[in-house]
């Protein structure tokens, strides 16, 4: 089963990303800022990672960071209320960029779409 | 003489020498005389020694002392040389005349001789007056001129003797209504007037002069006695020192150029400048490739020059003052003269005196334009006088013009020191003119260089409120994201049927918690929008602190968090909103006590500097990133997750509404350090 990290502070849009992911499928851990996330990737094999920028402890920019360096290959979305870093993303070299809306088709689509080329790169 | 004693004594015994001999006869020839022959011949004897006696007595005496007495009478006047008189018989009366007139001879050795030191002196005392480097003037009462001494007439050009017996008005021209009413009034009342800087006009000269006038009684006739110092040198020192200060002044005051040449023109052509008569500048323009009248300044007719002359010594007003009322407008007399200058126009080509003295860039000194080479026929016509003088105005290695200048009027040779003078006034308006361009065109830059900082200072705040709006937006779309989540979830779990009433309400509860969180970001920008009213009166800050304090002293405990409190004593009152303050210090300490942490320390401090009440709040945190330093003040610009990034931004808009400055800077040894400065009112 294809499993998925949400790293996310808001407790409320975290369970509710668990609990739809969860519908679609997927196989979800939670983290509630960057720090507890990299500990997760360092002893879980994610398929998919899936980050806020704004958070305590730790933000979603650092964590990627740090992820990436441990492990070059896992698929990385950011997820963010903030819509001015979009076109500054792929410096970053997450694998997509989502602005979070009411609407989680938009989420679910990316994650489909980088599981696929992923997969197809293999 | 002593063959005359002799003579006078041999006669007075001449009667006895007779009558013994007629007595021999008588005896010899034997007629022997009677008693009464003999008597009378003794008689007659006697009557003629009476005789020779009385008239000797007279003659010798009588006469000696009357001639004696005559001599002293000479003497007591003053008549030295005595007529050597005849004294008959010598003796004691002699030896006094004699003395006497030896007394005579050496009285008038001795007046001699004193008469010749008096006359020393008085040859030196002539000298001193007649070569002194003042001026001596003595004119009688009726103002004719009796003295005056050298230095006067070679300065004024006049001989000794054309200058004595004329009237003192006749040879000072214009009207120098102060010093006739000065010298009338010391004729009469015979009190010293000492006037200052005065000046004379006479045979086409002016000069300033500071003059004593006293008065002298001769022989019963009163004389006005005239000391004059001649301070036109001082004088025009002075007013070159002020004119070359006051163009410093006009190019820092930025006023405008032609204000500057025309200041320097009329110094050029006041008396108390360097006194030409007229004065004009051109300069070149290089793209049309001539040189052009500028401006000029001089009176068009003798009469007007006279006039002038006599306006500005009655005024008594000093140039520079005259000068720095001028307004090029209303300034500039619109004379023949000037029109003149100002129409005309000469082609490089021409290559005629004006360019070629801006081409050797040295003065043109023309003794005879009438026959001079040099002077083209256009140009004589142009200038109409015998000699003049053009100076290039050289800046760097390049003439911007020239200034001609003549004395059309009075006609006075144009000397070697007024044209060095002239140069020295030329480089003054050269300096002008080429610092007035680069003034130009550095304010032109200055101009650029503001517009480009202001576009900057734009974009600036165009990425200040985009952040503001991205914060704004991040702010809103995660509760908002959350809401609409629950929503659908509640809304999905309706539509499966699903009687999960939990899940309902678990949804409902979030979207409620979210409006809250919305509501609450929305009165926190409305709040800090809605800051500009204050209640202001005078406190003290450390009552402000100490308040503030109080209100976190548990929180500090709590937080375990040390507060090292450090207050000045004696401070001046900030007329402040007292809670408004106590807004700023809470919202300082509390991001203190966040940065410091557990364990941490927290500093607070008042005091007074540099004449401003501050206070400070130090942590002991990891202190502030310098790309944040700048953006610290910006609304909804935070750190902290749980921040809506306003506190700072109300600090700052409360302090500067105070009229304060609120800084923040790294400590040298960790920290981040907050200050808050209030002028002292």
């Amino acid at each position: 089963m294809t499993k998925i990290l949400v790293v996310e502070d808001e407790q409320y849009q975290r369970e509710l990303y668990a609990l739809e992911l969860k519908d679609e499928g997927y196989d979800v851990d939670q983290a509630a800022n960057g720090k507890d996330a990299v500990e997760l990737v360092k002893t879980n094999k994610y398929d998919l990672v899936i980050l806020d920028i704004r958070m305590p402890e730790m933000d979603g920019i650092e964590a990627l960071g740090k992820i990436l360096s441990r492990d070059k290959k896992i698929p990385i979305i950011i997820y963010t209320a903030y819509s001015n870093y979009k076109s500054n993303f792929m410096t970053w070299t997450a694998d997509a960029y989502v602005t979070k809306s009411s609407n989680l088709d938009e989420l679910k689509n990316k994650i489909k779409e980088v599981l696929e080329n992923r997969s197809k790169s293999k | 003489m002593k063959k005359r004693t002799m003579f006078v004594q041999v006669a007075f015994y001449l009667p006895d020498i007779v009558f013994l001999y007629m007595l021999y006869l008588s005896y010899k020839k034997n007629i022997p005389l009677n008693d009464f022959e003999f008597l009378i011949g003794l008689i007659i004897c006697a009557v003629i020694k009476l005789f020779l006696h009385f008239s000797g007595f007279y003659y010798f005496f009588v006469r000696r002392i009357h001639n004696l007495s005559k001599n002293i009478q000479n003497l007591k006047q003053g008549k030295f040389v005595l007529p050597d008189m005849e004294f008959f018989g010598g003796g004691y009366l002699s030896d006094i005349h004699d003395e006497i007139v030896d007394l005579g001879k050496h009285l008038l050795k001795m007046t001699n001789s004193q008469k010749d030191e008096i006359d020393k002196y008085r040859e030196v005392y002539n000298n001193i007056i007649y070569s002194s480097n003042s001026y001596f003037l003595v004119v009688n009462a009726q103002y004719e001129v009796l003295f005056v001494n050298k230095t006067f007439c070679s300065e004024f050009e006049f001989s000794q003797q054309a200058l004595s017996g004329r009237k003192i008005k006749e040879v000072f021209l214009g009207q120098n209504d102060v010093l006739w009413n000065s010298v009338e009034s010391v004729k009469k009342t015979g009190n010293e007037i000492i006037l200052q800087k005065i000046t004379l006009f006479a045979n086409c000269r002016s000069m300033v002069f500071d003059i004593k006038i006293s008065r002298v009684v001769v022989q019963g006739e009163s004389q006005i006695v005239m000391v004059m110092e001649n301070i036109t040198d001082r004088i025009r020192k002075e007013y070159q020192i002020s004119l070359i200060n006051q163009i410093t002044e006009s190019i820092q005051r930025d006023e405008e150029i032609d204000r500057i040449l025309f200041s320097i023109l009329t110094a050029v052509t006041s008396g108390s400048g360097l006194g030409f008569n007229r004065a004009m500048l051109f300069t070149y323009n290089d793209e049309l490739g001539e040189i052009s009248g500028k401006m000029a300044v001089g009176p068009d007719s003798f009469e007007e020059a006279i006039q002038i002359w006599g306006a500005v010594q009655n005024e008594n007003v000093d140039m520079v003052t005259r000068v720095s009322s001028y307004k090029v407008t209303s300034g500039i007399r619109g004379g023949r003269f000037y029109s003149d200058v100002v129409s005309s126009r000469f082609p490089v080509s021409s290559g005629n005196i004006l360019v070629k003295c801006m081409t050797e860039l040295h003065p043109k000194h023309v003794y005879d334009s009438w026959n001079d080479p040099e002077v083209d026929e256009e140009f004589r016509k142009f200038i109409d006088v015998r000699e003049f003088v053009a100076v290039p105005l050289v800046a760097g290695n390049k003439a911007l013009g020239v200034i001609v200048a003549d004395n059309r009027f009075n006609n006075t040779p144009i000397s070697r020191e007024n044209i060095e003078l002239l140069s020295i006034f030329a480089m003054q308006a050269a300096f002008s003119m080429e610092s007035f361009t680069h003034l130009s065109s550095l304010k032109e830059q200055m101009e650029k260089i503001k517009s480009r900082q202001s576009a900057i200072v734009e974009s600036e705040k165009m990425a200040a409120v985009g952040r503001i709006a991205a914060h704004i937006a991040h702010e809103i779309r995660n509760p908002l994201a959350t809401m609409g989540l629950y929503a659908k979830r509640i809304l999905q779990t309706i539509a499966k049927g699903q009687k999960n009433i939990d899940s309902i309400k678990h949804g409902a509860d979030v979207i409620k918690l979210e409006v809250e969180r919305l509501e609450k970001i929305l009165s926190n920008v409305m709040d800090f929008t809605r800051l500009d009213t204050y209640i202001k009166e005078y406190h003290s800050i450390n009552d402000v602190a100490e308040d503030t304090y109080n209100l976190l002293k548990n929180l500090f405990q709590e937080r375990k968090i040390t507060a090292d409190i450090r207050l000045a004593e004696d401070l001046p009152l900030v007329k402040s909103d007292f809670n408004q303050l106590k807004q700023v210090m809470l919202n300082l300490i509390q991001n203190a006590m966040d940065a410091s942490g557990e364990n941490g320390l927290v500093q607070i401090e008042t005091g007074l500097k540099d004449s401003k009440v501050y206070f400070a709040v130090k942590d002991t945190g990891k202190g502030i990133s310098p790309e944040n330093l700048s953006k610290l003040f910006e609304p909804f610009f935070t750190t902290k997750t749980n921040g809506v990034g306003l506190g700072l931004a109300v600090c700052k808009k409360i302090v500067t509404d105070h009229g304060g400055e609120i800084l923040a800077r790294n400590k040298e040894y960790g920290g981040a350090e907050f200050i808050v400065e209030f002028p002292v009112t």
